[in-house]
């Protein structure tokens, strides 16, 4: 391998062409290979699957395709991170909170920030590259802030999802624009919008949308990541002569909801996508809805070259409570009744950790780790049995645990190979779910005409103007998160660390046997994964909304993770 | 004495018109495409009534049960940033704030205007109501009692409960009896009591003015704001988030009348 000096005594023997071009290359090489970072090239498909083998980079949201969001740098440990300090603040200046999970690759890193902007920094400072911003119409129908939790990322290009339902590409090196592909009509129905990040697999860009409190029809697309041309969509709401056609009453079926605004897992060995999907809609009110409301609240397993279902499993058949299943499915492979089993591990919104074999769907076993009420156990097949009296009522039923934002939300969750469990940032709230009846705002708003075949209003209830309120916003005694580490096995907890409130962050596990994670306070903490011991901590005094990363920089590891508008990065010299 | 008053947050941004061509009922474009009636066309007492339970169904979430604020903006004082003519709350409720956390209210327009009657109602709330007390002897009574050693009336008194400068504008005279007889009976979040058990040293009650994992702020008896870290609290108590005494038995029934008369009059700058 030649060295930098030998290069350059080669490009002086050059002509003046040459050596300008030489010269020119040469900075580009530095410029796009910072922070000391070994010089590794575009992003293939084979890095993305490799994923684990590059701890110093982060290449994709969960950092590997089987979403442990765990990391296997080790300098940071329960030794050394009494020494932990800031390195670098990067400054959104934006009114809205950062729910990004940054990507980092060859030293740079690559953020989006509110609404709908990519930033590229020098990973190692903080200090800005160039910067694109896509501009959304004033009004989009984003349910809950107008965020972006992330990239993408292939070859040279970066993918992000927009507030009005288009997917970009851009060149990871300059910030240029490549394609732009409209989802759909973001104004359809009661509104549509694509907050989550993409999930590349192979050439294909899968992309989910929001929208389930507005009455859509959901789908997961993918995308040629070449060219931007929609190559499949799975409708997440079966449809006329598809499979599982008929588990909505009437026409239900047509404003549904059943989103995939989250990012999926993808298995290599069996070439399945795993993704997750959101509640049926109107969320609280079922009058117009009975049945199961397939796929709502779901995990689909998916062939990610066809779009076509392999299998499926419903955690929350005919869902009332707005309890998505939109969290991150966990890959591994775990030891279940004395047999190694190639499992699916799943904290769900509704309260319940359950292990799936991943091959085949197939319920293994459930338990609860919040408190909940409304289940009595599951059958055979994994159906749980449901204890009458938990449903939202007209005055509001105040006895019903899990509350609306559930015992997990969208934040990640993380698995260490190290300690062998699985590590979440639970919720344990309590809520009125409310049940309410106005018209319906995809088919009788006064002031818009029905469109054919229109719905009538059945007395459809809209959860956006609420039906599921705080019963003392705020207060402590009614609330508060903890992060727990659970044998994926058996689901039992082996450790808990409470804090003040319900959190809408993430956790990420490291090699140095930590989790890191950030509260709604903005402390940012470092427990040991072993004990649940708080080791270490930072008062960011900005709500934490996403999930930490960790990398090198200058072959030094650094933790990255967002408190409100800022994005802090620590390390530890 | 130390009421139990929410001081509701008015939601400050300006109203920025949607652009494009979207679901007319979200945007405002129907508003703006139509013209409002200049005073409320549905504001007998029945809808009135109907108003207010669209506002526990819509509202009460965001602006509380009697409109008193907390992540909404406090509903009773009367003052809308927004404007507070029929038209302009009609616009409020129809349209939303964009930009801020209120939405558009999508329910029919008569449902709006039933809206509007209702939180004007609310609005007018403590201004409208007579107390039958002796207003003069209440404020004799509030001296006696040492109000003003938690409560603040203009430039006189202290921080350590709500401020009561405009109160009689702000609160009505039921709410105010059972602040005053009832003080747990509610209590907003910026005035809840904890009492911190230390590990050594004497313990500490005060209003949490704010809490992390790491430390909790409160403002102390006398006043003062201070901050505590948790690796020196054994435990934090909020069994009484209320650091008011009942005066249900040190106030005859007169002088409870008087006295929220007394209350009832404070309305503040004009």
């Amino acid at each position: 391998m030649k060295t930098v000096g030998s290069v350059m005594g080669s490009v002086m023997k050059m002509n003046k062409w040459s050596v300008r071009l030489g010269a020119v290359v040469f900075a580009m090489a530095l410029a796009f290979t910072l922070s000391g970072q070994s010089p590794q090239g575009p992003v293939t498909s084979e890095r993305l699957i490799k994923a684990a083998d590059e701890p110093g980079n982060w290449l994709m949201y969960s950092h590997t395709y089987n979403s442990w969001r765990y990391s296997s740098l080790d300098q940071i440990n329960p030794q050394t991170v009494k020494n932990l300090h800031v390195k670098w603040i990067f400054q959104g200046r934006h009114v809205e909170k950062f729910e990004t999970t940054p990507l980092v690759a060859n030293g740079i890193m690559y953020l989006t920030r509110p609404e709908n902007a990519i930033y590229a920094l020098d990973a190692a400072t903080g200090r800005q590259l160039w910067s694109y911003e896509y501009r959304n119409p004033a009004r989009t129908y984003n349910c809950c802030g107008k965020v972006n939790r992330g990239l993408a990322m292939l070859g040279n290009t970066l993918f992000m999802n927009t507030l009005d339902m288009h997917v970009v590409a851009v060149d990871a090196r300059s910030g240029h624009e490549i394609w732009k592909t409209e989802m759909g009509d973001y104004t359809a129905a009661g509104g549509y919008a694509a907050p989550g990040a993409p999930l590349v697999v192979g050439d294909k860009l899968i992309v989910g949308m929001a929208g389930g409190e507005h009455g859509v029809n959901g789908f997961l697309d993918a995308y040629d990541t070449k060219t931007g041309k929609r190559l499949w969509r799975f409708n997440t709401i079966p449809q006329p002569g598809e499979a599982n056609f008929g588990t909505w009453a009437g026409d239900s079926w047509k404003t549904g909801g059943v989103t995939t605004w989250n990012n999926g897992s993808y298995d290599p060995e069996t070439n399945t996508l795993f993704w997750g999907t959101s509640n049926p809609w109107p969320d609280y009110n079922d009058d117009t809805r009975l049945g199961d409301n397939l796929y709502a609240c779901s995990v689909l397993a998916l062939d990610p070259d066809t779009g076509k279902l392999k299998w499926f499993y419903q955690f929350t058949p005919h869902d009332l409570h707005d309890w998505d299943s939109t969290q991150i499915p966990i890959l591994l492979d775990t030891e279940f009744r004395g047999k190694m089993t190639k499992t699916l591990a799943w904290a769900n919104r509704n309260g319940f950790y359950y292990l799936l074999d991943r091959t085949t769907g197939k319920f293994l076993t459930a338990k609860a780790f919040v408190k909940q009420t409304w289940n009595n156990g599951f059958d055979d097949n994994g159906r749980p049995e449901v204890i009458p009296g938990n449903e939202p009522t007209p005055e509001g039923n105040d006895h019903t645990w899990p509350g609306v934002d559930g015992g997990a939300n969208w934040m990640s969750h993380s698995y260490s190979p190290l300690t062998k469990w699985l590590y979440v940032f639970a919720r344990e709230e309590h809520r009125i779910f409310s049940k309410n009846a106005v018209p319906h705002p995809t088919t009788d708003e006064p002031d818009r005409p029905l469109a054919p075949g229109a719905l009538p209003n059945a007395g459809a209830y809209d959860p956006a103007l609420g039906g599921a309120k705080t019963a003392q916003v705020g207060a402590p005694e009614e609330s508060w998160g903890k992060v727990i580490a659970i044998d994926p096995s058996s689901g039992n907890i082996k450790w808990e660390h409470k804090v003040l409130t319900p959190p809408w962050g993430g956790v990420m596990a490291t090699g140095g046997n930590l989790v890191f994670g950030g509260t709604l306070e903005g402390v940012i903490f470092g427990l040991n994964a072993t004990t649940g011991e708080r080791l270490w901590t930072f008062s960011a005094n900005g709500p934490v909304f996403a999930s930490p990363i960790s990398f090198l920089a200058n072959g030094k590891q650094m933790v990255s993770i967002p408190a409100g508008d800022l994005i802090v990065t620590f390390g530890l010299d | 004495m130390w009421l139990r008053v929410s001081l509701g947050i008015l939601i400050p941004a300006a109203f920025v018109c949607a652009q494009g061509v979207q679901n007319p009922a979200l945007t405002g474009e129907a508003v703006r495409s139509k013209v409002i009636a200049e005073t409320n066309p549905f504001n007998t007492e029945a809808d009135n009534q109907q108003g207010a339970a669209l506002f526990q169904l819509h509202c009460s979430y965001c602006h509380g049960s009697h409109g008193e604020g907390g992540r909404g903006a406090d509903l009773t004082a009367g003052v809308y940033k927004q404007g507070g003519k029929d038209p302009e709350l009609f616009r409020t409720i129809r349209v939303g704030i964009p930009g801020t956390e209120m939405p558009a209210v999508r329910v029919s327009d008569d449902e709006v205007w039933k809206l509007v009657g209702w939180v004007k109602r609310l609005g007018s709330t403590g201004l409208s109501e007579k107390a039958t007390g002796d207003a003069v002897a209440g404020k004799g009574i509030y001296a006696k009692s040492g109000c003003a050693g938690c409560h603040r009336v203009g430039t006189e008194g202290s921080d350590l409960g709500p401020d009561l400068t405009d109160i009689g504008r702000r609160r009505g005279l039921a709410f105010l009896t059972e602040s005053i007889v009832k003080p747990e009976a509610f209590v907003p979040n910026s005035y809840r009591a904890v009492q911190l058990e230390m590990k050594s040293g004497p313990n500490v009650s005060g209003i949490r003015l704010n809490e992390d994992d790491l430390s909790v702020q409160v403002r102390d008896v006398t006043g003062n704001p201070r901050s505590y870290m948790k690796d020196n609290i054994k435990e934090v108590h909020r069994d009484k988030p209320s650091l008011m005494p009942s005066y249900q038995n040190r106030l005859s029934p007169k002088e409870l009348g008087d006295l929220v008369a007394y209350l009832n009059s404070l309305k503040g700058a004009q």
